[in-house]
């Protein structure tokens, strides 16, 4: 307690280290410019890659070749696919497809990350079938139920599933494409590496129609709810045999990230109020134990002790997270945080020790991650703040000067001196450039309130489908919630609808009826179906019922969110 | 070559000029820091500027730098330092948390660190004050302006006489330059006095002493007694004691808890102007300060206080000048404000219900018509509006198409004289936003028009549908009579006063409601943050002393007629068609309220993942949902504030309002999964109450409606599942295709596979063929070898016989020798026999030789033979 107050002190004075004079002078930012030095960041990179290193995995930027390094599935070029999209560019998006879906190959003896994998490859392929009718691509006529990307998606993920087949359900790290999980492979896992299906897995299962994607993917994700220590928080590593925490570190960052943003991520996409509760406990438990002035600590998971008083570059994208689910206010003290950190360095060091106000030795990198735009391109829906377009700026000159080289942008080795490294992540072309874009573009059908949809007839009926609401999995792909529903549960409703359509019409006969089962019975029938979807845990949903409002909402935002802009924050008072 | 490539890394590009080579900014880019204070010494004023060459705020503030330099390189050096490059000496000795960092010095004083927004006006103006920290004040009438001013002003009384410097003179001066580094807006100003009978004039008598001047309470002057002279303690002094009437705020961009922290004192007027601190007068700034020391002027004895009184009449002219001025400027947003006499009117609506009024402002032209004017002299003769009026009726029904919320003029010409003309410039506004006509009167109440109240009523009763009573519309202007002196103080709701830079801030104002149209970035808001209200001085009224007074006093009585501003979302288009009716604060009484349809309006905010995924069910139902009887709406809560009663505190949320009983609304249980099926039912089941009774014709009628409704939603569903079917068939057709492909290609399969057999046949049979010739072959070579064998056998029998030869032909020769020995002369005969006995032997060696070279010969043909075969 005595170190946990400690380090209160210091922190409050890391808060108060503030920016001074900016905000003001990019009051004028012009968006339209900074979106084209954008989309030219990506063709360099993109077309280097092409050039040189395809059809490896990914780009050597100093050495101007190729690499493989998750596999060797031409990842850059699968995982840049949807970003050609984003930036309009149709054609370059068509040509793709066809050298993918002749190129790429899942028999191969490879042993590949299982999460790498699916984030990537899965997550990258849903995307581009469910985006491929908006690109132009004579789709068949089962789309988006089916289809070539769909096919090779799902090919993808079933080289995973022998992972998971462990007596707890949670999946081992890494597999062999060719004959499935290697013996004598460890059976560590990463907390994220285990919670990070649910988007991908749930939307294959609802496409195709095989539910056995998604029954993984929930199993693995309740087995580590079953896991949390007893202050309900989840560490870092577990062993996937035995279910014991090898590494009892408990954050928000590396290793467990994309557990939490999957539990919200997945709550919204299939309205599962269940996923979505067990995130509210996690995050109950992440407010008490590890927040401290609006940073993040990492605590040990079952005292709750703080073991690491460091903000990591992977956590940045906490704020936009907490940002769909309506904390905006929050997420914008713990923004403001962050962004100080790059004022400083130009970039986010993998490890950031805070009461030093300095990078932590050996993680001085800063691979052109995505999570702080990511972040910021949230916020930027949400509170139309011009200092989130200013990081914007801010993130396009530091990559262009600092790691812009002749074939592609380089990996920061040290941001202390701004080394830089031969390498160039998939993600920065999937995430980095697609969520800079993505600020600069406000009009992008991406961010599509609603206004906007698409009517398609499929032989199983007719879907109103790209009607807004993207959810993005944590490599930036965009899944389409809309098109969840047009193959599953669209033909479940279907029938139901017609007789309730017959009613409207025919009020005069049935209205007793209705009258009748309104009272004692319509609420009930009604009531059932939540729970249906919501399934089996019973003392969770239990809880639901308790709280006041739905879990699947969000507070409205605050009379003083008017004024919360250009780093003004207030404190609420209750 | 693989795992070098991996270790390849690459140094930091190597720092180039930040600045261009013409900018009179001294661009130190490798990070001299030592040259750069080498540099302080030449030049009395020095400015640094270190910055990050990747870093996007110093980028953006370097353009600023350049202007300023521009302005002032004759006064000021301007060093900038890449304090970046990590082997340059300034990274090497500075730690800064961000960049740009702005250091001044004032010869050795210094660094004075400056933290005001990045733009060059703001700069150069503190930059000006670090070179004069000091105002000299020669006059009296100087000492008056400097006191009259609004920021707070410490005086220093010196008399330099005899001594080159008076003592304390240092000491104040230093506390100058010491107060920017505290107060890095600069609101402290400091002067020095060293006229006696000047200082007099504050009740400064002895050389040495320090004067703070404040409005509302008695001026203080420093307690040199009680606080050692020091630069800092007089700094402290007058940043502790000053007086606050009227504050800046200047949010510096990075996270802060300013806003939160000045507004949770109590309610705020927070007032807009742009702002130019360069500029030599502010009029309009002059004019705001002067309501807030009247609001804050609460002791009235205080009015004796002879610096006030000088105030005042200093004040005066300042005050005059303005008013031109703000007419000027009003006069660029409503064109018609040039002319002098004017009156309002209100015409009749459409229909009772209509929320909209077209309201025109009708006045006498008298720079059109030939009529030698009177353009200077505002005068109004009560005859004049009334021909112009009756001109104006006969003429109103074209005004009555005006839809739109600008304001349209048009001219014509007098019923009566053909030498006058009219202008009528006319538009529609919002009931609730009638104050369009206060702005006007605020203006025409100035005491020099003409235009009295009393023939105001008199056009009221001359022609009552047209002419409203301004009175009902805007009772906030009828107060007049209270008095806003020391206002503060007789309230309990006392106002804290604000001046933001529209310049810089205005996004604040634009998220109070302030409108994006306007030209004029001037704007007044009361915002409470405790009620969670604010309201808004209407924009079209232009910001002067008396609308400002008037918005302060309508605030402050019992029964507040202000209106809690409700913020509207200008983005969404009227006109734009949506399946799903898209309602704000302003169309939302009329699509729920005034609709004759059912209403399921569903609350969204575009950043909440919760109703974005569920866009697609309410689109679905809006195509579903007959939509003559049913309207599927939805309102972005974050963009549009909404009545208290409307409010809700979670998103989505889905209320229904049924037709007839619009009142009743009714909320969809939030536990239920929102799906099309339950909506459906959730419609169902509300909506359905009407019509148990026995039909009558309207009810046969209604009852036909909906079955033709029924009719062509089953026309619609046979649409559907036409072309449901025609994608089945499609489905089909490909997928025929597809297994006819897939057939084709098994043909081909099996086809390949016969072909691929009969070779593997082939293949088979040329095998045996091979092995059959290799077996022969073999058989061969080991005949061939027993042969060999054989032949060497006999050369070895052949040698042996040799040998025994060579025996019997040397025995023979010893025989031989003998013989002759005792027949012939014994020498030469010995030499001869011995010459024949080498000859035979050397010539089977070599004969022999012969044959093994034959042997090895046959050997590695056999040998090449039998690799053949293997190969």
């Amino acid at each position: 307690a005595a170190m946990q107050r400690f380090l209160g002190s210091l922190l409050c004075l890391c808060a108060l280290r503030l920016p001074a004079g900016t905000g003001t002078a990019a009051r004028g930012l012009d968006v339209a410019s900074y979106r084209e030095r954008v989309r030219a960041m990506f063709y360099h990179a993109y077309e280097h890659y092409l050039e040189s290193a395809f059809p490896y995995d990914e780009l050597r930027p100093l050495t101007c070749d190729g690499q493989d390094t998750w596999g060797s599935f031409s990842l850059t070029l699968i995982d840049a696919l949807d970003t050609l999209l984003i930036l309009g560019n149709v054609s370059e998006f068509q040509r793709v497809v066809n050298v993918l879906q002749e190129g790429v190959d899942f028999d191969i003896d490879v042993n590949a990350s299982v999460f790498e994998t699916n984030i990537r490859v899965v997550g990258g392929l849903l995307s581009a079938h469910l985006l491929s009718r908006k690109a132009g691509v004579e789709v068949e006529a089962g789309w988006p139920c089916s289809g070539p990307l769909l096919r090779m998606a799902e090919e993808a993920a079933r080289k995973l599933l022998p992972a998971f087949q462990t007596p707890t359900g949670m999946p081992y790290g890494t597999v062999n494409l060719l004959h499935g999980v290697n013996p004598g492979e460890t059976p560590v896992t990463c907390t994220a590496g285990i919670g990070t299906f649910i988007v991908e897995f749930a939307t294959l299962s609802h496409l195709t129609g095989d539910p056995v994607f998604e029954d993984v993917a929930r199993k693995a994700l309740k087995a580590l709810w079953k896991n949390r220590s007893d202050i309900g928080l989840v560490g870092n590593h577990i062993d996937v045999i035995t279910a014991k925490w090898v590494a009892q570190d408990a954050g928000i960052g590396a290793g467990v990230d994309s557990y939490f943003e999957y539990l919200v991520k997945g709550a919204i996409l299939l309205q599962d109020k269940e996923l979505m509760s067990m995130f509210l406990e996690y995050n109950k438990a992440i407010k008490n134990y590890t927040k401290f002035d609006d940073w993040y600590l990492w605590v040990q998971m079952y005292k709750g002790t703080v073991s690491m008083p460091v903000f990591q570059s992977l956590e940045a994208y906490w704020p936009g997270l907490q940002s769909l689910i309506g904390d905006v206010d929050n997420a914008m003290r713990t923004f403001l945080n962050y962004y100080t950190v790059w004022k400083q360095f130009g970039g986010l060091p993998e490890f950031y020790n805070i009461p030093q106000g300095y990078t932590v030795d050996k993680r001085e990198g800063y691979p052109l991650r995505p999570e702080l735009i990511e972040s910021a391109m949230y916020l930027y829906r949400a509170t139309r703040d011009p200092t989130l377009l200013e990081l914007g700026r801010d993130a396009v000159e530091s990559i262009e000067k600092i790691s812009k080289v002749d074939c592609g942008f380089a990996t920061i080795k040290d941001l202390r001196d701004h080394r830089l490294d031969n390498r160039m992540e998939s993600f920065f072309l999937a995430e980095t450039v697609k969520y800079l874009y993505l600020l600069f573009d406000p009009d992008n059908f991406i961010h599509n309130d609603g206004s906007d949809f698409d009517v398609v007839v499929t032989p199983y009926g007719e879907c109103v489908l790209s009607a807004g609401g993207y959810i993005f999995n944590t490599e930036a792909h965009p899944i389409d919630p809309a098109a969840l529903h047009c193959c599953r549960k669209r033909r479940e409703e279907q029938w139901e609808v017609e007789d309730l359509m017959r009613e409207f019409y025919s009020r005069k006969k049935t209205k007793k009826f209705i009258l009748k089962r309104a009272p004692d019975h319509g609420e009930g029938e009604n009531a059932k179906d939540p729970e249906d979807a919501s399934s089996e845990k019973a003392g969770e949903k239990r809880n639901s019922k308790k709280s006041s409002h739905s879990l699947l909402s969000c507070p409205s935002q605050s009379f003083n969110s008017k004024l919360a802009v250009l780093g003004q924050v207030f404190l609420d008072n209750t | 070559s693989c795992s070098r490539a991996k270790d390849v890394t690459m140094p930091a590009k190597l720092p180039v000029n930040f600045f261009s080579t013409r900018s009179p900014v001294i661009d130190l880019f490798r990070g001299q820091l030592d040259y750069a204070d080498q540099l302080r010494q030449d030049s009395e004023i020095v400015l640094y500027f270190f910055y990050a060459p990747w870093c996007g705020q110093s980028i953006a503030a370097k353009e600023e730098i350049d202007h300023v330099a521009s302005r002032l390189s004759d006064q000021v050096l301007f060093v900038a330092v890449n304090c970046w490059w990590n082997q340059g000496k300034c990274r090497k000795q500075k730690h800064f948390f961000y960049f740009p960092v702005i250091h001044l010095y004032h010869r050795s004083f210094g660094p004075i660190e400056y933290k005001g927004p990045m733009s060059a006006v703001y700069i150069e103006k503190f930059v000006r004050r670090v070179m004069t920290p000091l105002l000299y004040i020669s006059s009296r009438s100087k000492l008056l302006d400097f006191l009259s001013n609004y920021e707070p002003g410490v005086v220093g009384f010196f008399e330099f006489n005899a001594s080159p410097q008076p003592p304390g003179y240092l000491t104040f001066f230093t506390s100058a330059l010491h107060s920017l580094k505290k107060d890095y807006l600069g609101t402290i100003r400091f002067g020095v006095v060293t006229d006696k009978r000047v200082a007099e004039e504050i009740s400064l008598v002895h050389s040495g002493s320090v004067y703070l001047h404040r409005h509302a309470n008695t001026s203080l002057i420093y307690p040199k007694d009680i606080m050692n002279f020091t630069a800092e303690n007089i700094c402290k002094w007058a940043l502790e004691n000053r007086e606050m009437l009227i504050r800046w705020l200047r949010p510096h961009g990075g996270k802060s808890l300013l806003l939160n922290n000045e507004l949770k004192k109590g309610p705020a007027l927070l007032i807009f102007i742009p702002y130019n601190p360069l500029a030599e007068i502010h009029p309009l700034l002059d004019e705001i300060t002067k309501v807030a020391l009247e609001y804050h002027k609460c002791n009235k004895s205080q009015a004796a206080e002879p610096d006030l009184q000088h105030l005042g009449d200093s004040d005066s002219p300042a005050f005059d000048s303005s008013v031109p001025d703000a007419h000027l400027k009003f006069s660029e947003t409503f064109p018609i404000a040039k002319y002098p006499c004017c009156n309002t009117v209100v015409l009749p609506q459409w229909h009772s219900i209509s929320r909209t009024h077209n309201v025109c402002e009708l006045c006498v032209n008298q720079t059109l018509g030939v009529k030698p004017n009177k353009v200077h002299v505002p005068h109004c003769n009560f005859l004049e509006i009334e021909a112009a009026l009756d001109s104006f009726y006969l003429q109103e029904h074209t005004f009555f198409q005006v839809i739109s919320n600008t304001i349209e003029c048009s001219n014509f010409l007098s019923f009566y004289s053909p030498f006058s003309y009219y202008t009528a410039c006319c538009r529609t506004v919002n009931r609730h936003f009638l104050s369009f006509i206060s702005s006007e009167k605020t203006i025409f109440q100035t005491p020099k028009v003409a235009f009295s109240s009393h023939g105001k009523k008199d056009n009221t009763q001359f022609s009552i549908p047209h002419i409203e009573d301004r009175n009902c519309f805007i009772p906030d202007l009828n107060i007049s009579s209270t008095n806003i002196t020391g206002l503060s103080c007789r309230t309990n709701k006392t106002l804290n006063l604000y001046l933001l830079d529209s310049n810089l801030f205005w996004i604040y104002a634009e998220r109070l409601g302030a409108s994006r149209s306007t030209h004029l970035k001037e704007f007044a808001a009361i915002v409470d943050l405790k009620e969670e209200v604010h309201y808004v001085l209407d924009q079209n009224q232009s910001l002067v002393g008396p609308t400002l007074e008037n918005f302060i006093k309508n605030f402050s009585v019992l029964y507040s007629p202000l209106k809690r501003h409700l913020v509207d979302d200008p983005s969404v288009h009227l006109h734009e068609e949506h399946v799903v009716t898209e309602v704000t604060t302003n169309t939302f009484h009329e699509t729920v309220f005034l609709s004759a349809k059912n209403v399921l309006l569903f609350y969204y905010a575009q950043w909440c993942g919760f109703c974005a995924s569920l866009n697609h069910i309410f689109i679905q139902l809006a195509r579903l949902l007959p939509p003559d009887s049913f309207t599927v709406a939805r309102i972005d809560v974050t963009r549009n504030d909404l009545p208290w009663e409307f409010m809700t505190d979670r998103l989505p949320t889905i209320l229904f309002f049924p037709h007839q009983r619009k009142e009743q609304s009714v909320k969809f249980p939030e536990d239920f999964s929102v799906n099309l099926p339950n909506l459906l039912k959730f419609i169902l089941h509300h909506s359905s109450l009407s019509s148990s009774e026995p039909c009558t014709k309207e009810c046969l009628h209604k009852e036909s409606v909906l079955q033709q409704g029924h009719i062509s939603h089953l026309e619609r569903e046979i649409q559907k599942l036409r072309s449901e079917i025609s994608a089945l068939h499609q489905a089909h057709d490909h997928l025929e295709a597809q297994l006819s492909e897939a057939r084709r290609e098994e043909q081909k399969l099996q086809q390949q596979k016969h072909t691929l057999e009969k070779q593997h046949k082939t293949l088979q049979l040329h095998s045996e063929q091979l092995q059959a010739t290799y077996d022969q072959k073999n058989q061969e070579l080991l005949e061939m070898a027993e042969k060999l064998q054989e032949l060497a056998d006999a050369s070895e029998n052949l040698l042996k016989e040799n040998a025994l030869l060579r025996i019997l032909v040397a025995s023979r020769g010893g025989k031989l020798q003998s013989k002759d020995e005792i027949k012939e002369p014994l020498q030469s005969e010995q030499t001869f026999s011995e010459d024949n006995d080498i000859s035979p032997s050397t010539a089977t060696a070599a004969s022999e030789e012969k044959r093994i070279d034959n042997i090895d010969t046959i050997e590695t043909t056999a040998e090449h033979n039998s690799g053949n075969r293997t190969e």
